[in-house]
């Protein structure tokens, strides 16, 4: 899934500080999961701003409203009423669906509610952890199925670095909490999978190109002609 | 299920309660006011309303104005609570459609006014209360081997099937299902099945164990043994001198006591020469301890007192306590053939694992279960899970019988095979669903499941579901859920947030548990400062929704209170610890925009009417600090 934080709401108050009327708009899809962008979330922004600039004796209206995915533009077709109404939106899904939102109304500006942080697992309640880079060229089976990209600090495909300690990536000590290293993980897994061959193999470079945007996917054999 | 409301029509009751309403309250005017907006299909005020001739006619109002919710405006009390249910039920009236409004606790017409406006408000938005009739298995599974396992299946057998297993032969290895229809997976003799049973009653019981860091060191031996091992010795005493030891292992346990009492008069019985107990405070606060006590001394056992830490001293001869007595000034040395230990009683081999396989919670010691004023002994975090017996800390003699007799009275429910429980549970919109698992996650009595079909209609064809029977209706779900998919009946957002769409300055949200009973108490104690508090009553702190702090303060609020359970003693397990950090959540939200600092959260008892009453004063000089609210939304 992916996973999102909100912004600052500082920020989020000074990209709209010029407009008079706003929609927030939620999505019910990973922001919901993550619990960052659903319609408890927008509920909560929405009273939060409002008091905001009630306080700064700068009225705001705000609207509020939550559809199914802002990654698909027939959900986004639903939000097309409350759009006309406002000078502004602020999207609470990730990255994809704040754009793709934008996309179907270009002459509404669009902001940001949230920082878009990754595809992660969702560990306990109020806990995610990053699992995938989305590389586009996957090699979870030389590495017992952990991934090198994501959970190894330095996205090293041969691993581990001098840095790894007691387990912990030499990358911890500036961060919060301590970061396991991925490449610790690997051997543990490949040694519990009886497979610690597979250590001695060298994984050969990468195509980064493939990790590398803007990138598209189609499949011909689905793709439809409308004409 | 939540039927869709339709054709609500509303009856109004004023009641003068023989004068004592209108000291304060101007009725007719309050009356007028009412009548002059919309809201309701009937209105009346009288001077006694809980009159046998009153009851019959509202019954023919009822009929005539085809009245199918009520608002009862009276001094409220249990008894008229009592008189107006079953009024509603003989006339076919849902009894959750019943809303009372306490005039006696008012002190002007406009409150009288304000509060009957509230509950008509609620009565509009209340989502109608059906029943489900669920179907359920009557058996029952008592897991334990020992004394009270096997005294407990015997009562039980009575009413239902029982299926008793020990845990070890035939062992729990995971559970599906709710009350009334739990699936156990069991491993018997290597082999995993299946079983389906209504209810589980846990009796694995508490076992013994010398604890020698209890007794300066002291090893067992020959001649020192623990009680268990004298009691499973059978040993021929006649002739010798065997002395107790009590109060040093297991100090709030009767059973070393009752064991002790029932060996020294077996022994004196079987022709012992001398039987002493040392004892520091005698405990004979069960049935019959006090018989065998008086029993025992006088057929000649020795009770001694002792003070402080006691030694067993050994020489050529044999083995004597040494001790001090309360008012000897010297040291009392008694000579023994036996000397024996209490020990400590530990919860049953296999607590621990059982307890994470059901999802059960354990307390003090490792016993299920914990320490906490409002859990019933006998209830677990999971209907239809129980507890008899020692398992949940040591019991002895009628504590377990009136244990066995009450889970009796809790299991047989399902002995018919059917039950019909009111629809209380929250309910989820499914086409907010997003299936996040975060109410199944929250809820502290494991009462939530994941369903899936054509119905349910998301992405997923998937949506949370709350089961009747295992809901003990906290909210915390709904509180939780981040779709805002989940209602719980009763206290739905809309009911919840109307009554705060005008606050009064204060805006306490109070679990009907603790801070509700001390806000009623408070209210005697000090009327005066009720003038800018607003109640708002939840079934536990853990309903209190971030979203219901702010609007509270955008509707113009000054400060909100959130009045809660003391920790660790939330009925509902962790609702107060869910409620206190979404209170630190909203005060950072607060923050960001500068509002200052207007949330206080307060842990009190339902008895603790003065401390409530304290933190509403420290509440009102929060805010005086802080100002009025800036962040106050004019519509
Ligand atoms: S818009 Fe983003 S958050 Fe919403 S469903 Fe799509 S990917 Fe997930
Ligand atoms: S190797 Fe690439 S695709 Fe596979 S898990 Fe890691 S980042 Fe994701
Ligand atoms: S918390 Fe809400 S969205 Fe998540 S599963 Fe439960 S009902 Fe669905
Ligand atoms: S109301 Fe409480 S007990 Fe019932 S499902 Fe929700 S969290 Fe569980």
């Amino acid at each position: 899934m992916i996973v999102a934080e909100g912004k600052p709401v500082e920020k989020i108050l000074e990209m709209i500080a010029p407009y008079k009327k706003v929609l927030i708009a939620g999505c019910r899809g990973c922001v919901t999961v993550c619990l960052t962008g659903g319609e408890k979330e927008v509920g909560i922004l929405a009273s939060q701003i409002r008091m905001a600039r009630s306080k700064d004796g700068n009225a705001l209206e705000v609207l509020e409203q939550t559809e199914e995915r802002q990654c698909d533009a027939e959900y986004n077709a639903k939000f097309l009423e409350n759009v006309g109404k406002v000078d502004a939106i602020v999207s609470l899904a990730c990255g994809i669906g704040i754009q793709y939102l934008g996309e179907k109304y270009p002459l509404t500006p669009i902001y940001p509610g949230v920082n878009t942080l990754m595809l992660g697992a969702n560990i306990d309640v109020g806990r995610w952890e990053e699992r995938c880079f989305a590389c586009g060229d996957c090699v979870l089976d030389k590495t017992g199925g952990i991934c090198p990209i994501a959970r190894c600090s330095k996205s090293l495909l041969n691993g581990p670095c001098g840095g790894s300690q007691f387990g912990k990536c030499e990358v911890s000590a500036p961060v919060k909490e301590d970061i396991p290293c991925g490449w610790q993980l690997i051997y543990d897994r490949l040694s519990a999978l009886g497979q610690l061959d597979k250590m001695s193999e060298i994984i050969p470079a990468k195509n980064w190109l493939r990790a590398k945007g803007p990138r598209t996917y189609v499949r011909e054999d689905l793709t439809l002609d409308r004409s | 299920m939540t039927e869709q409301i339709t054709n609500i029509r509303i009856g109004i009751y004023l009641c003068d309660c023989d004068g004592k309403v209108s000291k304060k309250v101007d009725l007719q005017k309050a009356k007028t006011v009412i009548q002059s907006q919309a809201g309701f299909d009937y209105i009346r005020a009288t001077d006694v309303l809980c009159g046998k001739l009153e009851q019959e006619k509202i019954g023919a109002e009822i009929d005539k104005y085809s009245l199918n919710r009520l608002v009862i405006a009276a001094c409220v009390d249990p008894f008229i609570m009592r008189q107006f249910l079953q009024l509603a039920d003989e006339k076919g009236i849902n009894r959750y459609n019943v809303e009372f409004v306490d005039l006696g606790a008012v002190d002007s017409t406009e409150a009288a006014v304000a509060a009957a406006n509230n509950a008509l408000g609620k009565m509009h938005l209340r989502a109608e209360i059906g029943y489900e009739e669920l179907a359920v298995t009557p058996d029952v599974l008592v897991i334990g081997a020992g004394s009270e396992a096997a005294a407990a299946a015997t009562a039980i057998a009575k009413s239902q099937p029982v299926v008793q297993i020990d845990n070890v032969g035939t062992r729990v290895i995971g559970l599906d299902g709710f009350p009334g229809a739990f699936t156990v997976r069991l491993l018997e003799n290597g082999q995993a099945v299946k079983k389906d049973f209504g209810a589980i009653v846990l009796a694995l019981g508490a076992v013994p164990q010398y604890d020698k860091s209890k007794y300066g060191g002291i090893e067992l031996g020959a001649d020192i043994l623990s009680l268990s091992q004298f009691i499973n010795s059978g040993k021929d005493y006649a002739g010798k001198k065997v002395s107790f030891a009590l109060g040093m292992a297991d100090e709030d346990s009767l059973l070393s006591f009752a064991a002790v009492l029932k060996a020294a008069l077996d022994l004196k019985g079987e022709g012992a020469s001398e039987v002493n107990v040392l004892y520091e405070d005698m405990k004979v606060c069960a049935d019959g301890l006090e018989q065998d006590y008086e029993l025992a001394r006088k057929k000649g056992v020795n009770f001694l007192k002792y003070t402080g830490e006691f030694q067993i001293v050994r020489f050529p001869s044999g083995i004597a306590f040494k001790y001090r007595e309360p008012f000897l000034s010297d040291p009392v040395k008694i000579v023994a053939d036996y000397i024996v230990l209490a020990e400590d009683f530990v919860p049953a081999a296999g607590t621990l694992e059982l307890a994470e396989i059901l999802d059960i919670r354990t307390g003090p010691g490792g016993f299920f279960q914990k320490d906490n004023v409002h859990f019933l002994p006998i209830r677990s975090n999971r209907a239809g899970i129980f507890f008899v017996g020692s398992c949940h800390g040591p019991i002895h003699g009628t504590d377990l019988y009136n244990e066995i007799e009450a889970v009796l009275a809790e299991v047989s429910a399902f002995a018919k095979g059917k039950v019909s429980v009111p629809s209380l549970q929250p309910k989820v919109d499914a086409e907010k669903c997003a299936v996040c698992l975060t109410c199944y996650r929250c809820c502290p009595h494991h009462a939530i499941e994941i369903v899936h079909g054509e119905e349910y209609n998301n992405m997923y064809y998937s949506a949370a579901r709350m089961n009747p029977l295992a809901c003990q209706r906290c909210g915390v779900c709904a509180a939780e859920c981040p779709g805002k998919a989940i209602q719980l009946p009763l206290y739905s957002d809309q009911e919840i947030l109307f009554e705060v769409k005008q606050p009064a300055r204060i805006v306490a949200y109070a679990c009907e548990n603790s801070g509700f009973l001390a806000s009623e108490f408070a209210k005697t104690l000090d009327p005066e400062l009720q003038k800018d508090l607003q109640i708002v009553e939840v079934p536990c702190s853990g309903k209190i929704d971030i979203i219901y702090l702010l609007k509270a303060l955008e509707n113009g609020a000054d400060g909100v209170m959130l009045c809660v359970c003391h920790k660790e003693n939330c009925k509902f397990v962790w609702g107060n610890d869910r409620a206190e950090q979404r209170k630190e959540r909203t005060q950072k939200i607060l923050n960001q925009i500068g509002l200052g600092e207007r949330i206080d959260f307060v842990h009190v008892a339902a008895n603790q009417g003065n401390q409530f009453n304290t933190a509403v004063k420290a509440m009102a000089e929060k805010i005086r600090q802080s100002g009025t609210n800036p962040g106050k939304v004019v519509k």
